[in-house]
């Protein structure tokens, strides 16, 4: 037997695993793309970069809202060596449980995942990845423990940055930022468990104009999960873009100012730039310090705080406080009135107190009298004539007609519904029409004489803060408004268009000037009920209102505009549970104005009248 | 004896220069995968590559000793070599065990691993035992002596424990198939012991090698298909795939037997007939027995079979390493991320364990992609046939078993080391031939190919 045949058996087999081999790597590198996905997962990461946060100007250019460094305490679990607790604990000023009990929660919380479908919370944690230990640390927190750290192997920190408020005013309009839900996350792919998101205000309203642009760096990642290198050097990655900055129409100066003013008060006061509709003050008081609710620390230990004060600071009055407007709505009758016709300027009206109430003033025999008096009898007069305009001979019927026709009055004032700012929590107010009232009291059960404290602002009337000085608007803009609204422009884009649609009352301009002569004499004339809203120099256009508040004392509310001609302002200022308007709101809104339009208020002892008043009592 | 004035004179340049190349390319691939920034140097020797070049320059050292040195000492020593490196091993199981198997001698970072050169002395002695047997009249004991040489070390080698040199060992059955070596003696005493039968020569024993790979075919594609279910067309019963592998074969048979009837002639019609129905119980009883046994396995040997085969799939648990080095080489592409640029395995990034050694054709594979992939497959084939070309012209005995010995051992190692990255083997630990860091694996492998240079260069002195 000759055996030599038998090495073409070992040569064929050689040559067949070599062949086949080199078909085998030839699909899995040139044609099968599996493993090239597959290493992408395992090496190529992507890291997104958060850029910093849009900043905030008001509408002189004074940065109000800013970014600030601030660090977080990163760990990874692989890397810490025979730590010693107790040392650590020390070093971050804890107690060793409550380090343990974090080292827990990280593991079981932080990197957890939910499943939708299965609707199991799944643990995603892994010992090699970064999880932030401790969170939005300050430098001088960080600066205690950073020297440390190189005794605990596996800690190391990282530079974030969270907000700013250089002039702890605003809270209530700037709102807050806050740790995302699962629900936002789910909701837009932007949001990644942790990142913050605006929660309430501007910040809320302006989320996607001040998040900016995610950059995104594609690094080469080890086992370790280490970032080795960039990919492809830096080819695919892209920037992190921080957004424009916005520009309120809000003016920082007087918003401060306001916020000093109303120290020690309940209340609020809104104006408005009645030329641009941009609003130039809002304050809620009382208010708080918007760094209290600067990053999740802050929010976890402030917030409960805030919310169990009873004194609502985290409650934005003047959008969502409804409050029966009182004597202040006495305009909007007035003009109502000339339009329909049902009055004439010269129209005059005997002081019949017994109808209702009324303090001691001549007769009025026009209506700038009527303004100037603030006659009660006088508008239940008038709104009389508004509501029965005798056009069916049924009483009840004639009553629907007629409310429901001062209904769209009300309306075309932005009253009674939402005014569709651009900051969220904005209620709607109360302006009844026949339906509301078929409800209370029976289809064609009632008329004018049910429903007459609504002629006066009492009753089932209710306005918001933000609702007054948009009459005040109007009224200085003798009969439209552009929408109120806080951002003057994002970036350089100017004015957002829907803010810059005119909005036309039903009321013709000229039926404004008798009721703008009014408002001069509240204020500049004896037998005004504002005199101590006068200034030397600026005339100041206004109405008080004194709202009866069954709970307890009375309201005080004063809106105005100012100057008479070619107005810059139009304020409304209401102090809750502060008696006769003409004492205490009509004096803020005067010092508010003078402020405004002087940047300095020359009246001293009435800014210190203010200033030392305390007026919150009583809750 | 007649000394050659020429050192290098008859020396086989081919097979040298495709060594030199290769040690090259793998010191530039070590070099490449182990690369930090710290150490830029190649000659840095705190890196695998600084040491890489010493174990090369060592064992350039020792090629040249073995230039110096007759050849025909490893004919006439092969016992007391392979006494040496097999005493190794048994001494290599007092050693402190490192990552759970007594592999090494010496210092943790300057031992050697014996199982390497034992393979050197078990191709020596093979070729000495070989060469002085006479094939055509093998009795029992010398063939149970030819296998003995075999078993003593494998033994040795499985109780560090190390499987991947112990399957290398196998290599050698390759060697004596080419030789003639049959192992007819042992299967006839076996089935002589029953009564009443008498055969002088088993078609097994002698063709033991091609069975041997029908066998393991035929049970790799049970397995592969003992998890899928079909239906015939007449039937709506399922039926289990390994069960299919047995239609088929019977299906198979059925049309050989016909082909036989119409075509084969009286005489060996009855004898084909009787093979081809003994294959058939045979293969189809061991379709059978794969499928059953292996439904009978303890769970976490079926769970590696199962990855092996590719019926499961565990990525980051059992089949890390398998999973991580498959995603290196198949993300190489066409042409490779380029130089020092393997991201999945380099050492630094550490997806790929042991990249610089077992898991060296990874970065390879990543950084060249499929036209380097195929270059160093041909460099291989080349190098093996050459063994083979080199072997058939030996006019000794012992020179062409050596040779044949030193080819497959190569072979086996590069069909192992390449298919693991590529799902076609087990993830069992051997080196690349050259390639792998490693002092043991670069001196054993070039001690062997400049033994075999040595013996070729002296082919013409004298007759052996």
């Amino acid at each position: 037997m000759n055996f030599e045949g038998r090495k073409y058996v070992v040569i064929s087999f050689m040559l067949f695993v070599g062949i086949i081999y080199g078909f085998r790597l030839f699909y899995m590198q040139v044609i099968d793309d599996t493993w090239k996905l597959r290493a992408q997962e395992i090496a190529e990461k992507r890291k997104e970069i958060i850029p910093a946060r849009g900043v905030i100007f008001d509408r002189n250019g004074q940065k109000i809202v800013s970014n600030k460094t601030y660090f977080n305490l990163m760990m990874v679990e692989d890397k810490i060596k025979d730590l010693d607790t107790l040392a650590f604990a020390k070093l971050i000023g804890w107690t060793v449980d409550e380090v343990r009990a974090r080292f827990k929660e990280i593991r079981k919380g932080e990197g957890s995942f939910y499943n939708k479908h299965s609707k199991k919370r799944t643990s995603n944690y892994q010992k090699v990845r970064a999880y932030p230990f401790l969170k939005e640390l300050t430098l001088e927190e960080i600066s205690k423990i950073a020297p440390h750290l190189e005794k605990f192997p596996g800690f190391y920190e990282e530079v974030t940055s969270m907000r700013s408020y250089p002039f702890k005013g605003g809270a209530n309009v700037l709102g807050y930022l806050a740790e995302v839900n699962e629900e936002e996350i789910e909701k837009d792919k932007f949001y990644k468990p942790g990142s913050n998101v605006g929660r309430a205000g501007l910040e809320r309203y302006y989320e996607k104009e001040l998040r900016g642009y995610k950059g995104v760096k594609y690094v080469v990642t080890s086992a370790l999960n280490n970032a080795i290198e960039s990919y492809a050097s830096g080819k695919y990655d892209t920037t992190a873009v921080q957004a424009e900055p916005l520009t309120l129409g809000l003016d920082m100066l007087i918003q401060a100012y306001g916020e000093e003013l109303m120290k020690n008060k309940k209340g609020c006061i809104v104006a408005i730039e009645p030329s641009s509709g941009e609003i130039l003050a809002m304050i809620s008081s009382p208010s708080f310090d918007p760094n209290l609710l600067v990053g999740n620390r802050n929010i976890r230990m402030n917030y409960p705080m805030l919310l169990k004060d009873t004194k609502k600071p985290l409650f934005p009055r003047p959008l969502a406080a409804e409050y029966p407007p009182g004597s202040i709505f006495k305009l909007v009758q007035s003009l109502i009135g000339l339009q329909e016709g049902v009055i004439t300027e010269k129209s005059g009206f005997p002081c019949d107190k017994g109808l209702v109430g009324c303090h001691n003033h001549p007769n009025a025999g026009s209506i700038q009298e009527a303004v100037q008096y603030s006659c009660n009898p006088y508008y239940y007069a008038v709104v009389r004539r508004i509501i029965q305009q005798n056009k069916k001979s049924s009483l009840f019927e004639d009553a629907e007609i007629g409310l429901n026709i001062w209904h769209q009055y009300m309306q075309s004032f932005g009253l009674g519904k939402k005014l569709e700012s651009d900051v969220f929590g904005e209620r709607p107010g109360l302006i009844p029409n026949g339906s509301y009232y078929d409800k209370w009291y029976g289809h064609h059960h009632w008329a004018f004489s049910t429903i007459r404290s609504i002629s006066i602002g009492q009753g089932e009337v209710k306005l918001t803060p933000l609702q007054m000085a948009n009459i005040a608007t109007i009224i200085a803009n003798k009969g439209w408004f552009y929408t109120p609204h806080f951002v003057k422009s994002v970036g350089q884009n100017g004015p957002i268009e829907k803010f810059q649609v005119v909005h036309k009352t039903m009321v013709e301009p000229k039926h404004f000037d008798p009721v703008i002569e009014g408002m001069r004499r509240v204020v500049n004339e004896n037998g005004g009920t504002a005199r101590m809203a006068r200034l030397e120099d600026i005339v100041i256009c206004g109405k008080t209102g004194t709202v009866q508040n069954p709970q307890g004392e009375d309201h005080s509310v004063f809106i105005a505009f100012a100057p008479m001609n070619n107005p810059k302002i139009a304020i409304a200022v209401f102090v809750e549970n502060a008696g006769f308007g003409g004492t205490w709101a009509g004096p803020i809104a005067s010092l508010m104005i003078e402020k405004y339009l002087k940047r300095r208020v020359t009246d001293m002892a009435k800014e210190k009248r203010i200033l030392d008043a305390i007026l919150s009592g009583g809750d | 004896m007649r000394k050659d004035d020429k050192l290098f004179g008859e020396i086989d340049w081919p097979l040298f220069i495709a060594y030199i190349l290769m040690v090259f390319l793998g010191l530039m691939t070590v070099y490449s995968v182990a690369y930090t920034p710290e150490h830029p140097s190649i000659f840095d020797v705190d890196k695998q590559y600084g040491k890489q070049i010493i174990w090369i320059s060592i064992s350039m050292f020792l090629g040249l000793l073995v230039f110096l040195i007759d050849s025909d000492i490893y004919q006439k020593y092969a016992l007391p070599i392979y006494l040496f490196t097999t005493s190794l091993l048994i001494l290599v199981l007092f050693m402190p065990p490192i990552n759970g198997a007594r592999a090494w001698i010496g210092v943790a970072n300057l031992g050697i691993q014996p199982a390497e050169f034992a393979k050197i002395g078990a191709a020596l002695l093979l070729a000495r035992y070989i060469s002085d047997l006479n094939i055509k009249q093998l009795n029992i004991s010398s063939v149970m002596l030819a296998i003995l040489i075999l078993v003593v070390p494998m033994v040795l080698i499985l109780l560090q424990p190390d499987a991947g040199t112990f399957v290398v060992f196998t290599s050698f059955l390759f060697v004596m198939y080419r030789e003639g070596l049959t192992f007819d003696p042992i299967i006839l005493k076996v089935i002589n012991l029953y009564p009443g039968v008498k055969f002088k020569e088993t078609w097994v024993g002698t063709h033991f090698i091609p069975i041997l790979f029908v066998l393991v075919f035929i049970s790799i594609i049970t397995l592969l298909l003992s998890n899928v279910s079909f239906y015939l067309w007449f039937s709506d019963e399922p039926i289990n795939g390994s069960i299919g592998v047995i239609l088929s074969l019977g299906t198979l048979t059925i049309v050989a037997l016909l082909f036989i009837q119409r075509f084969g002639n009286k005489r060996e019609r009855t004898r084909m007939i009787i093979i081809i129905l003994l294959g058939f119980t045979l293969t189809g009883g061991l379709s059978f027995t794969v499928g059953k046994s292996f439904n009978s396995l303890a769970p976490h040997q079926k769970d590696r079979i199962e990855l092996f085969l590719g019926l499961k799939e565990d990525p980051n648990g059992k089949d890390y390493n398998r999973n991580r080095a498959m995603s290196a080489v198949g993300s190489g592409g066409w042409s490779g991320k380029g130089y020092k640029n393997a991201s999945v395995s380099s050492v630094e990034s550490n997806h790929v364990p042991e990249s610089e050694t077992d898991f060296i054709f990874c970065p390879f594979a990543e950084e060249w992609g499929f036209v380097g992939v195929i270059l160093l497959i041909s460099l291989y084939m080349f190098m093996l046939i050459r063994i083979l070309y080199i072997a058939e012209r030996q006019r000794s005995a012992f020179n062409r078993i050596y040779a044949y010995s030193v080819a497959m051992i190569l072979f086996y190692h590069f069909a192992i080391n390449i298919g693991m990255n590529i799902g076609f083997a087990p993830v069992i630990g051997i080196p690349l031939p050259f390639f792998s860091y490693g002092g043991s694996s670069i001196m054993s492998f070039s001690m062997m190919m400049f033994i075999l240079l040595k013996l070729d260069s002296q082919r013409k002195d004298v007759l052996r």
